[in-house]
C-alpha cells in the first residue's frame, strides 16, 4: 500500500471516529432524556390518587428546606449587595441614584435570586438526594424494597421529587427577601440612598407583584428539572463507589444545563 | 438558664468551631499548593492532562451554558430598558461593560465550580475511600503534590481560557437576541466605549482567583472524604456548594475592591 493510501485511510477513520462520538454523543443525551421522560411519567403516576409516604416527605422537607437555610441566607445577602455594586456605576452614570432599588430589585426578583437559589440548591439537595439514592441502589437497598413489595418509587421517589420542588419554591421567597434586604444595606453604604427611598424604587410602579411571580414561577420549573435529573441518575447508578461520585458529578451538571435553558425559554414564555 | 437558648448556643458554638477548624485546613492546603507549585516534584504531562479534564471537557457544556446565559440577559434587560429609556444605544455597551468587570467570570466560575469541583472531589473522594491516597502518603509522595497542585495549575489558566470564550459567546449571542428581539443593529451593540482597563484588570483577577479557588476547595472536600460510597457523594455535595459559596464570596470582596481602586 502506498504512503498516501494510508493516510486517506488514517483519515476517513478519523472522520468516521468523529461521526462515532457526535453519535454516541446524541444517543447519550437522548437516553438521558428518555429516562428522565420515563421517570416523570411513573411519578405522575402515582400522584392520582396520591400514594405517598407522609412520614418520608417529612423528613425530606426537614433535611432539604430547614438544613439549606444558612446556605442560601449567605448567598441571597451576598448577591443582592453585589447587584448593587454592579449597579452602582450605571446608576451613577444616569444620575439616577433613586432608580438603583429598581435596577437591583427587577434582576434579583426575575433572574439572579432563582437562577443561583436553583445552582445553590441543586448542589447541595439535588447532589445529596442522588448521593443517597445512588448508594441505595448500589447496595441493593432498592432490590431489598422491591423483595418487600413496597413500590420505591412511591416510598423513595415522589416524597424526595415534591421535597425538591417545594424546598425551591420556599428557598427563592427567602432569597428574594435577603436579596433585596441585602442591597438596600449595600445601597445605603455605597450609594448613601436612604433605605425608604430605595424602598420608593420597589413600589413607585416599575416593579408589580409580576415580577415576583415571574421568579416563583421559574423556580417551580427548575425544580422539576432538578429533581428529576437527581433521581433520574442516582437510580441509574452503577459500580460502587466511583459510580456514586460520576453520578453525583452528571445530575449537576445536567441540572446546571437544565436550569439554564430552560431560564431562557421560560423568561422569553412569560416575557 | 432554660434549655432552648442553651442548646442554641451549643450548637451555634459547635458550628463555629467547626467553621474556624475547616478554614483553617483549608487555609494549610491552599499555602501547601502554593508551596509545591515552586518546590513539588514536576511529573511530565500531569498538568496536561489536567487542563484537557478540566478545560477541553468542560467547552461544550460552559459554550450552551453561557449562550443561553447571553440570550436572558440582553431579553430582561432590553425588556426592563425599554421601561424607562427611550432607545437602546447604550444597551450593548453596558452589557459589554458588566460581562467584562463580572458576569463572564462570576457566572462561567460558577458552572465550572458545578462540573469541575464536582469532578475534582468525586475522583480524589474515591482514591481516599479505595485507599488510594494512603499508598501515595506511605510512598512518601504527599497527596497535594500529587493530586491537587495538577489540578490548581490546570485550573486556573483553563478557567481564566474558558471565561474569555464564555464571554465571547455570551456577547455575540446576545447581540444576536439584540438584533433579532429589538432591532439593534450589531454595530451599535458591540461598542467598546464603556469597557477601561480597570474592568478588563478586575474581570482577569476574578478570572484567576476563582480558578484557583475551585480546585482548592474541591480537592479539600475530596481529601476529607471518609465512609465508603455515600461519603463520596456526601464530598462531592460539600465541593459543589463550597466552591459556588467561595466564588460569590470572592466576587463580593473583589467587586468591593474594584469599586474602591477603579472608580468610575
Amino acid at each position: 500500500m502506498t504512503a498516501a493510501a494510508t493516510q486517506n485511510d488514517a483519515r476517513k477513520n478519523r472522520i468516521a471516529d468523529f461521526a462515532g462520538d457526535v453519535g454516541a454523543g446524541v444517543m447519550g443525551v437522548a437516553e438521558v432524556a428518555g429516562g428522565m421522560g420515563v421517570l416523570l411519567g411513573r411519578i405522575v403516576a402515582r400522584l392520582f390518587p396520591p400514594r405517598i409516604d407522609y412520614p418520608e416527605l417529612r423528613r425530606n422537607m426537614y433535611k432539604m428546606s430547614v438544613k439549606s437555610l444558612p446556605i442560601v441566607i449567605i448567598t441571597a445577602l451576598f448577591t443582592g449587595a453585589i447587584m448593587v455594586i454592579q449597579a452602582a456605576p450605571i446608576v451613577k452614570r444616569l444620575g439616577a441614584e433613586g432608580l438603583v432599588g429598581w435596577a437591583a430589585g427587577f434582576t434579583t426578583l426575575r433572574e439572579i435570586a432563582p437562577l443561583l437559589t436553583a445552582l445553590m440548591i441543586s448542589g447541595r439537595v439535588g447532589a445529596n438526594n442522588t448521593a443517597e439514592l445512588g448508594t441505595m441502589v448500589v447496595t441493593e437497598q432498592l432490590d431489598a424494597l422491591r423483595v418487600l413489595a413496597i413500590d420505591p418509587i412511591s416510598f423513595l421517589i415522589l416524597p424526595r421529587f415534591i421535597g425538591i420542588i417545594l424546598t425551591l419554591f420556599m428557598m427563592t421567597l427567602y432569597a428574594d427577601a435577603l436579596a433585596i434586604f441585602g442591597a438596600t444595606l449595600t445601597a445605603k453604604a455605597l450609594l448613601h440612598v436612604e433605605p425608604m427611598s430605595f424602598y420608593h424604587g420597589f413600589t413607585s410602579g416599575l416593579l408589580g407583584f409580576g415580577d415576583v411571580a415571574n421568579g416563583l414561577c421559574k423556580s417551580v420549573i427548575f425544580g422539576v428539572v432538578m429533581a428529576l435529573a437527581s433521581c433520574h441518575f442516582g437510580l441509574a447508578t452503577k459500580g460502587g463507589a466511583p459510580g456514586v461520585g460520576r453520578a453525583v458529578n452528571a445530575t449537576v451538571v445536567a441540572s446546571a444545563a437544565g436550569i439554564f435553558v430552560l431560564d431562557y425559554f421560560v423568561s422569553f414564555l412569560l416575557g | 438558664m432554660s434549655p432552648f437558648p442553651r442548646r442554641l448556643a451549643f450548637d451555634v458554638g459547635a458550628e463555629a468551631l467547626s467553621l474556624t477548624r475547616a478554614g483553617r485546613e483549608l487555609y494549610s492546603v491552599f499555602v501547601r499548593t502554593l508551596y509545591y507549585v515552586v518546590y513539588g516534584r514536576r511529573e511530565k504531562g500531569a498538568v496536561v492532562r489536567q487542563m484537557y479534564e478540566i478545560g477541553n471537557r468542560s467547552f461544550v457544556f460552559l459554550t450552551i451554558t453561557m449562550g443561553f446565559i447571553g440570550m436572558i440577559m440582553v431579553y430582561q434587560s432590553g425588556l426592563q430598558t425599554k421601561r424607562i429609556l427611550p432607545e437602546f444605544s447604550l444597551l450593548g455597551a453596558t452589557y459589554l461593560e458588566l460581562l467584562t468587570r463580572d458576569l463572564a467570570a462570576s457566572l462561567g466560575a460558577l458552572m465550572l465550580a458545578t462540573r469541575v469541583g464536582a469532578g475534582i472531589a468525586a475522583e480524589i473522594g474515591s482514591m481516599v475511600v479505595t485507599e488510594q491516597v494512603d499508598a501515595l502518603r506511605m510512598s512518601a509522595a504527599d497527596p497535594i503534590d500529587y493530586l491537587i497542585k495538577p489540578r490548581f495549575l490546570a485550573s486556573i489558566v483553563m478557567t481564566t481560557a474558558l471565561v474569555i470564550w464564555g464571554g465571547f459567546v455570551a456577547f455575540s449571542v446576545g447581540g444576536a437576541v439584540g438584533y433579532f428581539a429589538f432591532d439593534i443593529s450589531p454595530r451599535t451593540f458591540a461598542s467598546i466605549q464603556l469597557v477601561n482597563h480597570g474592568d478588563l484588570i478586575t474581570g482577569l483577577v476574578k478570572c484567576v482567583a476563582y480558578g484557583a479557588a475551585i480546585p482548592v476547595v474541591s480537592g479539600y472536600c475530596g481529601l476529607s472524604t471518609f465512609g465508603g460510597s455515600e461519603g463520596v457523594g456526601w464530598a462531592t455535595t460539600r465541593a459543589v456548594v463550597s466552591s459556588s459559596l467561595a466564588i460569590i464570596v470572592l466576587n463580593f470582596f473583589i467587586s468591593g475592591a474594584a469599586l474602591i481602586v477603579f472608580p468610575k
